[in-house]
């Protein structure tokens, strides 16, 4: 139910009281979410953490949400608003990669290796990554939010957004580059 | 939607790996969901409906309470006639007491509200009268209802002088003005040299006045009464007192 619904749709039927639509809403977005969180800070458990103060938030403000921005842009503001006042408190470190899911995807143990190694770089250069274009890079992939969108969610301007972006693509793809 | 994407960086950041929540995490935030929406949220603005009278009877009460004290506020301040007292003349007593014995053969200074503002006209051009003889260096008659002794010498001193003696009768003035109303007679007896009447006083006087079968003294003083004190309501007990009787049924 409510699976062909807007996302802006569902979450005013829940401000209207509608809790199924929350739930929709949430198997929309909880992976995702959590993703671009994860990769923001240094800890699986302060992701955890931050990840469920960044939806009761959403649920806290759901009595003022209209439907001004795509429902994504005011998700990843708030998240992008929780993760900047972690930073200021904690100072920015990321999850390390290590342990995660390797989707190397090569049947070769030397190509496996290879890939896991590409791969380890590509994560390292991530985290590597000011912080600034980390995010803007995350909201780009995760929350699939336009440069415009990623300007409106962080609170700065689309010059800003597109430089950001552009750099953290070009330093990710410099070390794609490199092998 | 999104723009500046780069498929092979999109790639190799998926393979990264597929995180996800862990399952009791999902379960308190769905939950937090359910709460909240079972409850309303609180709006910004007056809501509709039948939560409006909330708003409507703190406004009341918040209204009541600033009334109450703005009266209360202006119960306790006799201040700018209890301080200005001093700038009155001497003259302004025996003038004010003449006109009382006039008006009312045994009646004394009213109490404060009343007297002060008889007072004040009188009492304005005697004190320019005062300040026009000081300049020429005349002094006012000796006169017989006296207000206090310091205040005498305020009038007949120089400017500058009386000044500073008014500025330090200042404390006592403002210590005898933090007493209740009742309690201010007393200290506008003194000024004025005559006895300070209650309302209460006034009619026991009157009721005497009755009793003694002067009706038409006491018919004069009991409309004297009721013009100084329009809204003061006489007991029963003492309206029949004061009152004239009426004809016998």
């Amino acid at each position: 139910m409510g699976e062909g619904r807007a996302d802006e749709e569902l979450m005013a039927a829940y401000r209207g009281g509608d809790a199924r639509a929350f739930e929709t809403l949430y198997a929309r977005h909880r992976t995702r979410l959590f993703r671009f969180i994860l990769r923001s800070v240094k800890t699986r458990a302060v992701a955890e953490e931050l990840y469920q103060e960044i939806w009761m938030r959403v649920i806290e403000a759901r009595g003022t949400y209209t439907v001004r921005a795509r429902f994504t842009t005011w998700l990843y503001s708030i998240a992008h608003n929780r993760l900047v006042d972690h930073w200021r408190k904690r100072g920015l470190t990321l999850v390390s990669l290590e342990g995660d899911d390797v989707a190397g995807g090569a049947p070769d143990p030397a190509d496996q290796a290879q890939a896991r190694e590409a791969l380890a770089r590509f994560a390292a250069a991530l985290e590597a990554l000011p912080p600034l274009q980390r995010e803007a890079f995350l909201l780009h992939e995760e929350g699939d939010l336009s440069v415009a969108e990623i300007a409106a969610a962080t609170g700065s301007s689309e010059e800003a957004a597109k430089s950001r972006l552009r750099y953290a693509m070009a330093k990710l793809k410099a070390v794609l580059d490199d092998g | 939607m999104a723009d500046e994407r780069d498929p092979w960086v999109s790639q190799r950041y998926r393979e990264l790996g597929d995180a996800q929540p862990p399952r009791e995490l999902d379960q308190a935030i769905l939950a937090a969901a359910h709460r909240a929406a079972d409850r309303p949220h609180a709006p910004l603005v007056t809501p509709a409906g039948r939560h409006r009278w909330y708003f409507s009877l703190a406004a009341a009460a918040v209204l009541m309470l600033a009334v109450g004290i703005a009266l209360h506020i202006e119960r306790q301040q006799p201040d700018p006639e209890a301080v200005s007292l001093p700038e009155k003349p001497a003259t302004q007593p025996s003038a004010q007491v003449a006109k009382e014995r006039r008006d009312a053969p045994q009646s004394a200074a009213a109490a404060p509200p009343a007297a002060h503002e008889a007072e004040k006209k009188p009492a304005n051009a005697a004190l320019k009268k005062e300040k026009r003889d000081a300049a020429e260096g005349s002094r006012p008659a000796a006169q017989p209802a006296e207000p206090p002794a310091g205040q005498t010498d305020r009038l007949e001193s120089a400017p500058a002088q009386r000044r500073a003696e008014m500025s330090s009768a200042a404390p006592e003035l403002r210590a005898m003005r933090k007493p209740a109303p009742a309690a201010r007679a007393p200290a506008a007896s003194n000024y004025l040299e005559t006895p300070a009447e209650t309302p209460e006083r006034e009619l026991e006087r009157i009721a005497e006045l009755r009793k003694l079968g002067r009706d038409d003294e006491a018919d004069k003083a009991l409309a004297e009464f009721r013009k100084r004190y329009p809204d003061y309501r006489i007991a029963e007990e003492m309206r029949a007192k004061v009152e004239r009787p009426g004809p016998a049924r």
